[in-house]
């Protein structure tokens, strides 16, 4: 029996009051609506009608990933992924796509740290298929050594190949394991080959009861949708699966702070010479990651920013530059990777970098370039929401990460109310000379 | 008696071993009947397309508005109805160098000052030129239709063209190009339309990276005078909109673009080859074979374009299509093998793509001409037009959901002056087309004596042999010798 947990929700900005009007640009009302279920095995559901156009997006999201996995059990949560759509009792071996692309529809999954997340968008007519075909395999997904093989083979080619086609992998799973202390946090997502090839069927079908269970997803739908029928759909597929028990709390133990760590590190295959180089920040949700995503736009989004400017459109000494804030569960992180032509331009990037990192530290940015930054992250604020694909998967991850899918309401005008102050104060909190800086050689 | 009750007690013992395991067997072997096969789907639901709205101001420009009110952004796109075909022959690329020149400098602004200014609006611009038209397409927050609009007004009326500007767009265009000669279905496709448009404006649509460089200020300058005219643009507006508003503001910021009437000659009409040829591209670092092969269809404002689209993808629309069950489900001689329509103002090119094992190709070349022949000459099951049919229907709304993909469809709407039937009818179009319409289009135009280019390393020289006549080319699209069966190189 479905519990209706709340009613139909309009989410409205509003914008703030008192002192941080001056520095805000409040954001207009943006709402849609959002339902959330419970089933009796403890599958959330989380509802949104969008009737724009006849399609609708189903999500399923386990919550597991690579921070899940034990020590010489790496890539496990990845292969596991891979595997669901090797069969289950009533749906052949990558049946699963042919079915969704023969209506037209689109599909994938996606392994993260802490989530997997299996998608497709289909013509709304074809909704009750896809809730047939998840359910089918979070019921009697195939895990037989046959398929655990198959699977394993191709991701270890995979993974070949992708050490071919990005030189600098190794460099960057390096930069890591030392800008996240601990082993849950910095191993690979795709696991090492060594640590694949010793992974058994009965590590997977273990892995599969532990956290692909009902209690332990969040199933999301978001399209055109009839809300009732929906519901009776849900309940026919999934409310007989088994709730399972409770999977085993995380052990991360404390997180020692970076230290600061500068070497260089020699790769004769890299096509050029580059430094990745990464400080550690307030983890998300905290007051000053909202403050320290604006810095991060001020510094490297877009291409009026800071970095970009400088290194690529006016001195051009730059090649290549990418980065930004990157989160692994309560871990945030700013990361930056640049690349130059030559080892002149390389320190000449390196030195530029810095002296970015001290501008905003020492001068406060100007109104301008503070409004040009919050509209920039506006828009990218926006493009989370652009098609019901994005809905469902934004949902997804905060029920997933926040436990409720309310609790974004907020965000925006946080983010919108930070002032020039604020971010000179982070800037000077987090960008300071505890960092990883690697160098790459390429002689 | 003992022994009868000792007897007794494991009777009763083994019925209750029985009847625990079939009250277990709901949760092992049985299931719910309805897992067993997949659910029938519901009627298709109404398919109603956003509706274009449209008006021209007094200068010749012409606006469409659609309107959606679901996101607090707006997507606008200036077509200038003159792509690349237009550049003068000796000076191809001049449309695209004239393009993104534009946004490049004003009166008023330098390039960066526009690239601030569009950022400042949380906005971000693209330029792209195709061959009959110009997209100049800028996505930006709601509150500011008006600052962008006269950002738009600055940059097209007033491009100043800076010298130093046009060196490092040149340069920018020639590593493009650069980059793309090294990419194997890039080489492909280029050979193929230097072939099909031999003698016609479209053939300046592949040009070489080398002429990039002699393009002059003063080239830019007559382009630009010539073609950018308001009587010969229309913007599209995506957004919580309407047409009379729209109207207004753009009036506001481009009633000042003075229209000059032109006369444009239009497109010869060009004809399908009648005879096959094939082509091969030596690229020494290609692992796999690529082939590319296609002919000149009807022009997208023809009656057949729904039939054909059909038709196309039960050939070759997806995976589940005809040539990748084939070439590589079922033969293994493929990575991959699809088939695509592009079109241009006066006429569409049908083209199949496969990137295949180097020591299949021949036998892959030859099993795409079966298919093709067997789309001509075998009448198509019904169940597979309606499989090809649902797929067109069920697909579209997933391929306009975007602001960018749906102003890109109306952009195409607008630049080939399709009417309203072909869009706001598009499910009833789909709809109405049997297996007979299908099959008629295979018969109707000329697919099975294509032009065939295979890009791959010289080893594949050895395979070709079994064609009658093979021309070599180089990957800029040279023809070297040519090759009859039987002959040495």
């Amino acid at each position: 029996m479905l519990i209706k947990i709340k009613a139909f929700l309009f989410i409205i900005f509003v914008c703030l009051g008192g002192p941080s009007i001056w520095a805000g640009q409040p954001s207009q009302k943006f709402s849609f609506p959002i339902k959330q279920y419970t089933l009796n095995n403890g599958l959330r559901v989380i509802l949104s009608e969008d009737n724009s156009l006849p399609i609708v997006s189903v999500v399923l999201a386990y919550k597991v990933g690579s921070i899940n996995e034990k020590p010489g059990k790496t890539g496990l949560a990845h292969l596991l992924e891979n595997l669901m759509f090797q069969g289950s009792r009533n749906v052949g071996k990558m049946q699963h796509y042919s079915f969704i692309q023969k209506i037209g529809g689109v599909l994938n999954a996606v392994t993260t740290d802490d989530k997997t997340i299996f998608y497709q968008t289909v013509p709304s007519n074809q909704l009750a298929l896809v809730l047939w075909l998840e359910s089918d395999r979070m019921k009697t997904l195939d895990i037989s050594p046959a398929n655990v093989e198959n699977i394993k083979n191709n991701l270890i080619e995979d993974m070949e190949r992708q050490k071919q086609s990005d030189p600098y992998l190794e460099n960057s799973w390096y930069f890591d394991r030392l800008l996240f202390p601990g082993f849950a946090y910095n191993h690979p997502i795709l696991g090492t080959i060594s640590d694949i090839k010793k992974i058994t069927t009965e590590d997977v079908r273990k892995f599969f009861t532990t956290y692909y269970t009902p209690s332990n997803a969040v199933l999301t739908i978001v399209g055109h949708i009839d809300e009732q029928k929906v519901l009776n759909l849900i309940q026919r597929y999934f409310s007989t699966i088994p709730m399972g028990s409770p999977p085993p709390a995380l052990e991360l133990g404390d997180l020692p702070e970076i230290e600061t760590v500068s070497f260089t590190m020699k790769n004769v295959m890299a096509p050029s010479p580059g430094f990745f180089l990464g400080y550690q920040l307030a983890p998300r949700y905290s007051d000053d990651h909202y403050k320290l995503v604006i810095a991060e736009y001020v510094l490297m989004k877009g291409r009026t920013s800071r970095m970009f400017k400088r290194l690529i459109e006016k001195d051009k000494t730059a090649i290549h530059l990418s980065g930004g804030i990157e989160t692994r569960l309560d871990q945030s992180v700013l990361k930056l990777f640049v690349r130059a032509n030559n080892e002149i331009m390389n320190e000449r990037n390196r030195r530029a970098v810095f002296a970015e990192i001290n501008k905003i530290k020492t001068a406060l940015i100007t109104e301008d370039e503070l409004h040009k930054t919050k509209n920039l992250f506006k828009m990218d604020y926006y493009k989370q929401f652009t098609t019901v694909l994005d809905k469902a998967i934004f949902l997804s991850e905060e029920v997933l990460d926040r436990g409720d899918y309310d609790l974004w309401r907020d965000d925006l005008d946080r983010y919108l109310a930070v002032s020039h102050y604020d971010v000179s104060r982070v800037a000077n909190i987090y960008l300071k000379e505890q960092r990883i800086l690697i160098n790459i050689d390429i002689k | 008696m003992r022994t009868k009750q000792n007897s007794q007690l494991p009777r009763c013992f083994y019925f209750l071993v029985l009847l625990i395991f079939f009250m277990q067997i709901p949760h092992s072997y049985a299931q719910e009947r309805f897992r067993r096969s997949p659910p029938l789907p519901e009627p298709f639901p109404e398919l109603s397309l956003p509706l274009i709205e449209t008006h021209t101001l007094t200068n010749g420009l012409g606006i469409a508005v659609v309107r959606r009110q679901d996101h607090p952004v707006i997507g606008m796109r200036l077509i200038i109805m003159t792509g690349e075909s237009s550049s003068p022959d000796n000076l191809p690329g001049l449309a695209t160098l004239c393009a993104r020149m534009i946004t490049k400098g004003s009166t008023n602004l330098r390039a960066e000052d526009i690239e601030e200014k569009i950022e400042s609006i949380g906005g971000s611009m693209s330029v792209e030129t195709h061959p009959d038209y110009t997209e100049f397409s800028i996505f930006f927050l709601e509150e500011y239709l008006d600052d962008a609009l006269q950002l738009l007004g600055e940059i097209l009326l007033h491009p100043n063209f800076p010298r130093l500007e046009i060196g490092n767009v040149q340069r920018s265009m020639f590593y493009d190009l650069a980059i793309q000669n090294t990419n194997p279905e890039f080489i492909a496709r280029r050979l193929l339309y230097q072939i099909l448009f031999e003698s016609h404006p479209y053939r300046k649509i592949v040009f070489d990276p080398g002429g990039i460089k002699n393009l002059s200020r003063k080239d830019i300058l007559s382009f630009y005078s010539q073609h950018y005219r308001p009587d010969n643009a229309k913007l599209v507006l995506i957004g919580n909109l309407n047409l009379e508003i729209a109207s207004r503001k753009v009036s506001r910021y481009l009633s000042r673009w003075e229209k000059r009437e032109l006369e444009y000659a239009s497109a010869p009409i060009l004809k399908p080859r009648d005879e096959m040829k094939i082509c091969f591209i030596d690229l020494p670092q290609a692992k796999d074979a690529t082939i590319h092969l296609g002919n000149i269809i009807f022009p997208i404002t023809s009656r057949d374009y729904f039939p054909f689209t059909v038709f196309n993808q039960v050939i070759g629309g997806t995976p589940n299509s005809r040539l990748f069950m084939r070439l590589r489900e079922s033969k293994a001689y493929a990575y991959n093998a699809f088939s695509e329509m592009q079109f241009f103002r006066s006429c569409g090119v049908f083209s199949i793509t496969a990137k295949v094992l180097t020591e299949f190709c021949y036998e892959a070349i030859q099993e795409i001409i079966k298919e093709i022949d067997d789309l001509r000459n075998v009448q198509i099951p019904s169940q597979e037009i309606e499989q090809a049919k649902s797929y067109l229907i069920g697909n579209l709304p997933l391929k306009i959901e975007t602001y960018e993909a749906l102003s890109a469809k109306i952009s195409e709407i607008q630049a080939f002056g399709l009417g309203r039937d072909h869009w706001e009818r598009y499910y009833n179009n789909i709809m109405r087309i049997n297996s007979e319409a299908v099959s008629k289009m295979g018969q109707k135009y000329s697919l099975h004596t294509p032009v065939i280019v295979i890009v791959g390393n010289s080893e594949i020289m050895e395979y070709l042999e079994k064609f009658e006549r093979v021309s070599v080319y180089s990957p800029d699209g040279n023809l070297r010798y040519e090759i009859s069966k039987g002959e040495k190189e």
